[in-house]
């Protein structure tokens, strides 16, 4: 019965999106500089748009208007036409590998994973208002939503961090149970994915404290929620599978096997669920229903993916 | 059609099945996103390595230039290329690599500046990596041309050089016997060379290997001339054979190029009237040529301090 209303609840998800139904899918190759588009329809590779070096991730404008992409290797963002994927700008910033945007649209923090550096930039004019030190690789990220702190994991060093975004300095820093991932802030508590584990380690997100830890699967990675906020899905990369619980209680509702390294997700208005598998350059759809996966050939080592037509994603995470 | 989708697919298939699991069993999963680099250099390792011996076997035992009764000699050669060209140096050379180009070119944009790239040099070239990847190569080529040149000037450079030039039982194993800190210093110098120009830190491994499995076929043991024309395009065993020859060891050598003979010719160093010569350097010491690994590493800093003293 809980699958069925899982099921349910995602298949009424389509509020997340815009009236009109969504045609492409973007999906950002990190290994071989390139972004594929893939038709929904025929659900095929219909173009590839070179880009210079290693992207990763996007995140949208807060008005809409621009799809960013951040090249890490290339040390720059990427601005495009989000239905058409029409390049229109490049903007140097080093490092860019997570990017998000305050919730207030006022600013963009961007985590950069070789540089080990957390940058804040004003958004608009991406004039860099403040670093902060992040020892090491700081890789994924979320915001409060007040727009006052940033949460941060340390993958090289098995830590997490909250910064003050209004003062410009560190709340707090703690550590993790193993090198840290995917972040989600959820109700007062910090979600954080530890891939050296089975769990999602639960910490307070005033004061850092661990309060508890959610069952995954081994080689926990990302976090995303789903559009009804809802669901929680857990992608594993040793166990190479989707764990999907509750976002109330956090209790276990379905996990689904997923070979190919999962990482990125996007939830289409029909209710499946797209994913990049990052080792056998592909992305899998997913049907939440059944569990059974059609892939997609896409480029080398996919990481970001990326629906026109969403309205309520902000980043990777969002 | 996508030629490089096989080693994608065995490099996915090692990162998923066999290096997250050791990742994760040690406790090192921080790696995991540069681990799979690793598996792409590693599996491209192995087949260059495989389409050497495919290539180079045959050739070397149906039109050999010289037959030995023992091969032991060659044994340390073979243990050389296989650290070189699968295990722990295209690991280095990749995390070294993307971490030098993104301190420096996250330097430069720090002031808004964009470190240069061929194809914002030239834009005909983005999304065209075939063709950038064949630039570079012949830029690096060029560059080897030099650095190797310029390790027979220095004595103390020769003599860790000595090592490779000592092997008198040649075999496209050979390429890769060199000293470590000999490997240090052409990393270093290949690696400059390739920041400047903006090399792609996915396509700097590649480059390295390809180049090398060009020049292992060089090194072959095996009686084959590319005829007049072909000897000027690609190095062929006879003209590399011709550096390797006894009477051409140190400052005296010719043919330095390792793919490309045009740097030679442009350069004045070319020699094609050598013919399959005996190779070796007869003032190198003895466990140089047929020293342990760990003897030949100790004898050539040994050689290069002598060097450095002269």
């Amino acid at each position: 019965m809980r699958r069925i209303l899982a099921a349910f609840c995602l298949l009424s998800s389509s509020a997340a999106f815009s009236a009109e139904a969504p045609k492409s899918v973007l999906v950002v190759n990190s290994g071989e500089a390139s972004l594929s588009v893939i038709d929904i329809a025929s659900q095929r590779e219909t173009r590839k748009i070179p880009m210079l070096r290693e992207p990763h991730h996007w995140v949208m404008t807060p008005d809409g208007k621009d799809l960013i992409i951040g090249d890490t290797v290339a040390n720059e963002l990427v601005l495009l036409d989000p239905d058409t994927f029409e390049i229109r700008r490049h903007i140097t910033v080093p490092d860019p590998y997570q990017m998000l945007f305050t919730p207030d649209g006022s600013k963009l923090v961007v985590a950069g994973l070789a540089r080990k550096q957390v940058d804040v930039y004003e958004a608009g004019t991406y004039k860099l208002l403040h670093r902060f030190a992040a020892r090491t690789m700081p890789s994924h990220i979320d915001i409060s939503a007040d727009s006052s702190t940033a949460y941060i994991s340390l993958q090289g060093t098995n830590k997490a961090m909250a910064l003050d975004l209004i003062h410009n300095t560190v709340k707090w820093e703690v550590p993790t149970d193993g090198a840290p991932a995917g972040v989600l802030l959820r109700n007062g508590k910090l979600l954080v994915a530890t891939m050296d584990t089975d769990t999602v380690q639960i910490l307070d997100a005033n004061s850092g404290a661990t309060i508890g830890h959610i069952k995954a699967t081994k080689g926990a990675h990302q976090i995303f929620i789903s559009p009804d906020k809802k669901q929680i899905f857990i992608n594993s990369r040793i166990d190479a599978s989707i764990t999907v619980v509750d976002s109330t209680d956090f209790q276990h509702i379905r996990t689904y096997k997923v070979p190919g390294g999962p990482d990125d997700l996007i939830f289409m208005p029909d209710g499946k669920v797209w994913a990049t598998l990052r080792f056998v350059q592909k992305v899998g759809v997913i049907d939440l229903k059944t569990g059974s996966i059609e892939t997609i050939a896409v480029g080398r080592s996919p990481h970001g993916i990326y629906v026109n037509g969403a309205t309520n994603m902000g980043g990777a995470n969002r | 059609m996508n030629l490089g989708a096989p080693f994608d697919f065995a490099a996915g298939w090692l990162q998923e099945y066999a290096v997250l699991p050791l990742l994760y069993n040690l406790g090192l999963m921080q790696w995991e996103e540069w681990s799979f680099g690793w598996s792409l250099f590693a599996v491209y390792g192995v087949a260059q390595v495989i389409v050497a011996l495919l290539i180079c076997w045959p050739l070397e035992h149906l039109w050999p230039v010289e037959r030995w009764e023992d091969h032991r000699a060659e044994w340390v050669d073979i243990l050389y290329t296989l650290i070189n060209r699968v295990g722990f140096l295209p690991l280095v050379t990749f995390v070294l690599f993307s971490q030098i180009q993104m301190s420096i070119n996250g330097l430069l944009a720090d002031e808004g500046l964009v470190s240069p790239t061929l194809e914002r040099l030239v834009p005909w070239f983005e999304g065209r990596p075939v063709a950038t990847f064949l630039v570079y190569a012949i830029v690096l080529d060029c560059g080897e041309y030099w650095r190797h040149r310029l390790s027979h000037v220095f004595d103390w450079w020769y003599g860790l050089h000595a090592l490779h030039h000592a092997q008198r039982q040649m075999t496209f194993w050979s390429d890769d016997r060199n000293h470590v800190l000999d490997e240090v210093i052409g990393f270093l110098w290949f690696t400059v060379l390739a920041l400047l120009m903006g090399v792609p830190p996915l396509q700097f491994p590649m480059l390295v290997l390809l180049l090398r499995l060009l020049e292992s076929m060089s090194h072959a043991n095996a009686r084959i001339r590319f005829g007049w024309l072909g000897e000027r395009l690609l190095v062929s065993p006879r003209f590399h054979r011709a550096h390797h020859g006894t009477t051409a060891a140190g400052r005296l050598s010719v043919n330095y190029g390792g793919v490309l003979p045009w740097w030679d010719m442009v350069f004045g160093t070319a020699d094609f009237s050598h013919d399959f010569v005996k190779t070796g350097d007869p003032t190198a010491a003895e466990v140089l040529a047929t020293g342990s690994y760990f003897q030949q590493q100790t004898a050539g800093l040994r050689r290069m301090w002598s060097g450095l003293g002269s």
